[in-house]
């Protein structure tokens, strides 16, 4: 059997609903050259928190009097913060983090963010996405564009998976990819399961007997993802150490992404967006708005990491927004938009239990237009280093065109 | 140049030639069928035969001069459209409005947790709006008699995108819709080009009405200490009262103040509107457009203003664009005359007739379509309706090989099948969200360049589930927002009529021996008539045929 794809690999018993293969799925399937056994294993999560996250009061600069200056009302005091280094801390809401820290698999990137100055949510996320700062015209995502220049890792349809009801931009692109609104709901409807199957078939028939093209191998990746499915028998997980997640759709999520990571399907890359994270008003400080989204953000992050345990040998998750924001606070004890955030990276891999990144500073002649916290690390540097150290990525200038990934440049979040 | 000219009037010559050729190899069934395929979002049951017996090429004559085609069927569901009711400012004053509800709840609320912002009634708001127009290109590509016209809308809403969830674009974008692309979808291009260039929506979207000269202020801005809030007097509480507040006022409205050149609609003018990526022009030629269009503005954009030129923040120095001088001081008239240059330029033309051919011919077209295109734009100066009629006159449109070899995108399979049941589709935004589902969400591609002409952009396992999802429950009758009527199409039968049937009204005969096979097996379990026919009827949409146009 030439056929090296994963699905086939490592459960067997799946080939049996393999048929009729035409030139043009041996063809994908060619790009399925069996690479050694670590980097294949490897998995990256990237959670998006759509909206800016105030990064401060994330990874908070406890040790620096001008933060408490700036923020009379939403810093999070000094006895509340759960320090980290003596100088930054956690939000208290984010504690069920701390024994990943002092394990050393949790590590905060600092100052981090895009090289371009834009203040806009719209183009800032674009830019996030495309990878491509500064350049509107870039058409797919640079996840999309890892997995198609790394397609010699294994094809299935579960390698990058988006967890909501459309394809976000960072995944868009001409290598496949999935998005999964709801897993146990992935595939034909019908209102009982016989039904269902018999649907199914009918369609898988249509399709093996007349559909060519890019048709004809997109339907077969269809049937073949709900066909593992169906074995896998999503409503039936059980989270494993008693990890308790959160409700509402970022748990939801990663627990998604956790049955999929157990299930061996050979899921590569995953992505969840996490939203509310615009604080104009009323931001808070240890109890509030941005107290209650870090709450849910650290127990779902807490949880994912106990249901996967050992697991996590092979999984990064990494936590972006598209800007941080302003360091002073605003006339309706929020922030307004600002330039540089903070960035999180979690599991196995990361080389934790720091701080990562040159901090510039909080002192105004410091500041990105005497307002913000500049970027002293481009977004760029740290993807580029998850891709290339955790992932394997090769071909990282064809991942970030006009973009020149430099080693010297990592922030240092991979161990090793 | 002069090559192409004698490759096009060669390609005259011949036309006759390959046409009749071609024509021998299609039944005036196919090529009616093929015909309602590309220029229409799919036949209704009863057009194949209409158009094939009036003839394909008339019907096509008459579909290139909508004006002269009766659509009163269509206005009369467009009334019950409440967005068509409303001007921009009429959105961005609930808008605004929708805005403040929302600060003010929030500054008094004390929530541990911020609402979901999808939940807000801001987002709801602008959903549902946003959801009843998506819904109105539906309900039109479905029901217009002009359906030619429908497809060219769609396609020059595609090249002149705007991105309706960007700011001031939530309010512009309907107005930009109805009052510059869909009056000039079959005009001429260089009009088209212009009024996309003056549209709120795309300066806002692009960021050109922040773009001015370096160094420029603006009048208003020296006021700004004098009138500190809109005319307002500052009273004894007021905190405006505070010189220290005052001057941080002045300070963070200069700080907001645009500062020099954007060259984002430069660039994508020259990129995408116009020339194409491979169009010669240099980066200096992307900064002189920018400093060409400084002063192109809005007059207050959050009101929904209309264009409003700036002078105050135009570059009044000298300019080159691709080799031509543009000398200072012109104002406006610079930009427009740049237009004009732009939309006859060759590179131009080759441009956009490509992607015109990649529409209606093929995702990989033909180059002898594309000179075809170019020289009847040339002829023309580039009328879009003479462009249309030269590709669909040309032998590359009926060549066998280009039929059925496009898939359809998620609005043409959500359109046509709705055509192919007969189905109403009512005010709600339903369709439009089937259609997000599938990939593409109407106005809410967030990049300049459209959604792509080519299939690999939207076929893939997860959106052909979908199709199938949403073939099953039209048939079926229980997708909502929309009422299917099959009793009018298919009567109830054996299975073999009911195959029959089916495959000539839905599938224009296209049906394979392979799918005749699956839906026998499908049909010999079930006694129901009716549930028979749904099942049919849902798997011959869903499946692959009914993918091809």
């Amino acid at each position: 059997m030439t056929i090296s794809r994963r699905v086939f690999v490592k459960s067997g018993g799946l080939a049996l609903f393999s048929f009729g293969l035409d030139p043009l799925f041996l063809a994908r399937a060619a790009f399925a050259v069996r690479p050694p056994a670590s980097p294949s294993d490897r998995i990256l999560v990237c959670l998006f928190q759509r909206g800016a996250v105030d990064g401060l009061n994330m990874i908070v600069p406890h040790g620096d009097p001008i933060y408490y200056r700036e923020r009379p009302r939403i810093a999070v005091p000094e006895k509340d913060v759960v320090d980290l280094d003596g100088y930054f801390g956690l939000h208290p809401r984010l504690a069920a983090l701390k024994p990943l820290w002092d394990s050393k698999s949790l590590a905060a990137i600092h100052a981090v963010g895009s090289p371009d100055a834009t203040r806009s949510h719209f183009d800032a996320q674009d830019y996030l996405e495309s990878g491509t700062p500064g350049v509107k015209a870039t058409s797919d995502g640079w996840l999309n564009r890892y997995c198609q220049h790394d397609r010699e890792h294994q094809d299935t349809p579960f390698r990058a998976v988006a967890f909501g009801p459309q394809l976000p931009r960072i995944l868009a692109g001409s290598a496949p990819t999935l998005a999964i609104d709801d897993l146990q709901a992935f595939g034909l409807r019908a209102p009982q399961p016989v039904a269902r199957d018999r649907l199914t078939r009918a369609f898988e028939e249509l399709y093996a007997g007349a559909a060519t093209g890019l048709l004809s191998a997109s339907s077969r990746e269809a049937f073949e993802a709900v066909e593992m499915l169906k074995r896998l028998d999503p409503g039936q997980y059980r989270p494993a150490n008693e990890a308790d997640y959160p409700r509402g759709k970022l748990g939801k999520a990663l627990l998604e992404i956790a049955q999929l990571i157990q299930a061996d399907v050979g899921l590569q890359v995953a992505f969840a967006d996490v939203t509310g994270w615009d604080t104009h008003v009323n931001q808070g400080a240890t109890e509030g708005q941005l107290a209650g989204r870090l709450g849910e953000l650290g127990q779902a992050l807490a949880a994912f990491t106990r249901d996967l345990g050992e697991r996590m040998r092979d999984v990064v998750v990494l936590t972006m927004s598209e800007f941080g924001r302003t360091v002073r606070e605003n006339g309706n004890s929020g922030t307004d938009h600002g330039h540089a955030t903070a960035m999180l990276v979690l599991g196995g891999p990361v080389n934790g239990g720091k701080v990562l990144g040159k901090w510039p500073g909080l002192d105004a002649a410091q500041r990105f237009e005497a307002r913000d916290v500049a970027v002293t690390t481009d977004f760029r540097d740290l993807f580029a280093e998850l891709l290339a150290r955790h992932l394997g990525a090769r071909d990282l200038s064809a991942i970030f065109p006009g973009f020149m990934p430099d080693p010297a440049r990592f922030p240092g979040a991979i161990s090793g | 140049m002069k090559t192409a000219i004698v490759l096009s009037l060669l390609t005259l010559a011949w036309m006759p030639v390959r046409v009749a050729a071609q024509h021998a190899a299609l039944t005036p069934q196919d090529s009616a069928f093929h015909a309602l395929n590309r220029l229409a979002y799919g036949p209704r049951p009863g057009d194949v035969p209409r158009v094939a017996a009036d003839g394909v090429m008339p019907w096509i004559d008459r579909q290139l001069a909508p004006e002269r085609i009766d659509d009163d069927r269509l206005a009369e569901r467009e009334r019950q459209f409440q967005i068509l009711a409303y001007g921009r400012a009429d959105l961005a004053a609930m808008y605004t409005e929708e805005q403040r509800e929302r600060r003010e709840r929030k500054l008094a609320a004390a929530a541990d947790t911020m609402a979901d912002p999808a939940a807000s009634p801001i987002a709801q708001r602008g959903r549902r709006l946003a959801g009843e127009f998506a819904d109105l290109a539906i309900v039109r590509a479905a029901l217009s008699e002009r359906q030619l016209y429908e497809v060219m809308v769609d396609f020059w809403t595609n090249h002149f995108n705007v991105y309706v969830a960007k700011g001031a674009d939530r309010f512009l974008t309907p107005d930009y819709i109805e009052h510059t692309i869909r009056p000039r979808a079959m005009g001429k291009f260089e009009d088209l080009l212009i009024a996309t260039a003056r549209s709120p929506a795309m300066l806002f979207y692009l960021d050109n009405w922040e773009s001015v000269a370096p160094g420029s202020v603006p009048p208003a801005a020296l006021r700004v200490r004098a009138r500190p809030f809109f005319g307002r007097r500052p009273g004894l509480f007021d905190p405006m009262h505070d010189p220290a507040r005052q001057d941080s006022v002045r300070r963070r409205a200069l700080e907001r103040m645009p500062k020099g050149i954007n060259e984002n609609y430069a660039r994508e003018l020259l990129e995408l509107h116009t020339l194409g990526v491979d169009g010669g022009y240099t980066q200096q030629d992307v900064i002189d457009v920018a400093r060409i269009f400084t002063g192109w503005s809005i007059e207050r954009p959050q009101q929904a203003g209309d264009f409003q030129f700036h002078d105050w923040a135009h570059d009044r120095s000298e300019k080159h664009v691709l080799g031509v001088r543009f000398e200072g001081g012109h104002d406006m008239d610079e930009g427009i005359r740049l237009l004009k240059l732009l939309a006859n330029h060759p590179a131009t033309m080759h441009h956009v007739s490509r992607k015109l051919c990649e529409r209606f011919v093929n995702d990989d077209p033909p180059d002898g379509c594309v000179d075809d295109a170019v020289a009847a734009w040339r002829r023309s100066n580039g009328d879009i309706r003479e462009v249309l009629r030269a590709i669909f006159h040309g032998p590359d449109f009926w060549a066998v090989e280009n039929v059925r070899a496009k898939v359809k995108t998620p609005l043409e399979f959500v359109v046509s099948a709705a055509r192919a049941v007969l189905a109403q589709p009512d005010t709600s935004p339903r369709l439009a969200q089937v259609v997000a589902r599938l990939g593409e969400p109407l106005y809410l591609h967030v990049a300049p360049d459209g959604y792509p002409e080519r299939e690999a952009a939207w076929v893939n396992s997860g959106a052909l589930l979908d199709r199938m999802n949403a073939a099953v429950a039209l048939a079926a009758g229980k997708l909502q927002g929309i009422t299917v009527a099959l009793d009018s199409i298919v009567s109830v039968g054996d299975a073999e009529q009911l195959i029959g049937v089916v495959n000539e009204k839905i599938l224009g005969g296209a049906m394979s021996e392979n799918t005749k096979q699956v839906l026998r097996r499908q049909l010999a379990g079930i006694n129901d008539p009716t549930q028979a026919r749904a099942l049919v009827v849902g798997l011959a949409i869903g499946g692959p045929e009914f993918q091809r146009q």
